[in-house]
């Protein structure tokens, strides 16, 4: 397997007025190609901390952040779609492309192909208010992916959609990125959501947070997140990681 | 039309125009009723026109003031001066938050400025603006700008740092700079606050610019108030406060619409 991603010794403090906070202390770990990486730890462990730094929006206090493919540009996805209300569905989706000069005719022709693959195509001149939040959440990931990152990060995605669409939305979202054979980092609370979705789950201390135990998920590669619940190796995995976090 | 609804939703339909029409009904009936009160009160001396005017007696005033053509000279020289303090004072406003926005040290320091500024009876400023810039127009437009730069100012700052902080990093990881960021996110997603900053500045203006024309005119419908009050010509007062509330309706009115087209072409 290629490697893609190397965190060697991060270490991350955050100052305010009254203390001192070891966020991240020691964590190294690689991410391989085509990984789909869950990371599930403690509530206020420095998840999502650790996805801004992958991200690069906030420096380590010490430590390196390797890629090693000339491709840095990561993706990005909240917890809500953050579609913009006052741009329609096309507009939304090449929104990244007119930074940086990116709006190529290659690249807008990706776009539309992600559109038309993953059954946006009739609602391209749509407003973001008229699309249930399912469809949503899939325009978020088609808007992020239409800037071909090398990596995804998936900050909760799901969470702030009701059971039901969550998911669909799951099966949704991992068989477009098995398709589209993207690297994926998934933040959650959810430890279902982890082993439906993943090939491994880092499972992170608490504060100052380090990689407590990495959980290789071996399922038959055909199953979907929703048969995945269904396969009996699904509970052991359930187990393991619940007594982790305890 | 649609002919396919059922009898309940018939009947339901027929109720809400009934009620709208109603409503409508009942508004003008309160203005003529109001007018007659008026009017009867002062015809048979129960109150006394000559302090409290009358409806007819405004009629003629404005009448008179129509064929004299003082009505259009004194209506446009306030309406040349709220439109120039309304402009001034919204883009100037806007632009200050920018600035504030973009330069957060900036806007640290100068907060409780802000606050103070705020609070302030601008009206206060009224002798240093006239000794400062002088009597007339000039100083007429300044007093408006004061009454709505500051209101404007607040109002789109908080706008602009209301806007979701992870809208912002979503537009950072896809590498957009901090122009693209405000002309991208922050400019459309403030779009409703600056509808009712222009609200706001609709009726300030007015204040404002009527406020300059007590302190310092020789003309305007602020000029005709205060010289209707000091010669006791009630008649030309209300006939001039009338006029008022006919400019400031239209210029909502007008702000209402492009809210209306701007939102229809999003």
């Amino acid at each position: 397997m290629e490697n893609l991603l190397t965190l060697k010794n991060i270490q991350l403090t955050y100052h305010s007025p009254k203390s001192e906070t070891k966020a991240i202390e020691n964590l190294s770990f690689d991410i391989n190609k085509e990984d789909f990486i869950s990371i599930v730890g403690p509530s206020g462990c420095g998840k999502t901390t650790l996805l801004s730094l992958i991200a690069g929006l906030i420096k380590p206090t010490s430590g390196e952040i390797v890629f090693h493919s000339n491709n840095s540009q990561v993706g990005y996805m909240f917890q809500r779609d953050n579609l913009f209300e006052w741009l329609n569905i096309w507009k939304n989706v090449s929104l990244g492309l007119t930074f940086h000069k990116r709006k190529t005719e290659e690249n807008i022709a990706y776009a539309k192909e992600l559109i038309e693959k993953y059954g946006l195509k009739d609602f391209v001149s749509h407003f973001p208010s008229e699309l249930s939040g399912g469809m949503r959440q899939r325009v978020a990931l088609i808007r992020t992916l239409s800037l071909r990152p090398e990596i995804l990060l998936l900050d909760e995605p799901f969470s702030a959609l009701d059971y039901q669409t969550r998911l669909s939305v799951q099966n949704d979202v991992f068989s477009i990125i098995k398709h589209e054979k993207k690297t994926a980092i998934l933040v959650t609370h959810d430890i279902g959501e982890a082993i439906v979705m993943s090939s491994k789950v880092f499972i992170l201390s608490k504060r100052p947070a380090m990689v407590k135990k990495i959980i290789n998920l071996d399922f038959d590669q055909s199953l979907t997140p929703f048969q995945r619940r269904k396969d009996e190796k699904y509970q052991p995995y359930f187990d393991e990681i619940w007594e982790e976090l305890q | 039309m649609k002919n396919n609804y059922s009898k309940e939703h018939k009947k339901y339909l027929l109720k809400t125009r009934a009620r709208v029409f109603t409503i409508h009904f009942s508004r003008i009936l309160l203005f003529v009723l109001l007018l007659l009160l008026w009017e009867l009160c002062a015809r048979f001396n129960i109150i006394d026109p000559f302090i409290t005017s009358s409806p007819s007696r405004i009629v003629k005033q404005l009448g008179m003031m129509i064929n004299d053509g003082s009505l259009w000279h004194h209506t446009w020289v306030t309406l040349y001066e709220t439109i120039l303090a309304f402009s001034i004072s919204t883009l100037l406003g806007t632009l200050i938050a920018i600035l504030l926005y973009s330069i957060p040290f900036v806007r640290k320091v100068l907060e409780p400025y802000l606050v103070i500024l705020n609070s302030l009876p601008k009206i206060a400023l009224g002798p240093l603006i006239i000794v400062w810039i002088g009597t007339g127009t000039k100083a007429i437009v300044v007093m408006g700008i004061l009454i709505c730069i500051v209101i404007t100012t607040i109002s789109m700052l908080n706008g602009y740092l209301s806007v979701e902080k992870e809208k912002i990093l979503l537009l950072k990881t896809m590498g957009a700079n901090k122009l693209q960021i405000f002309f991208r996110l922050i400019f459309p997603a403030t779009f409703s606050d600056m509808i009712s900053v222009l609200k706001i500045n609709v009726g300030m203006s007015w204040v404002g610019v009527i406020m300059g024309e007590y302190l310092t005119s020789r003309a305007g419908l602020g000029y005709l108030i205060v010289y209707g009050g000091q010669v006791f010509k009630l008649d030309l007062v209300m006939s001039a406060i009338v006029v008022l509330c006919l400019l400031a309706a239209v210029m909502y009115f007008l702000v209402s619409l492009l809210e209306m087209y701007v939102n229809r072409k999003r």
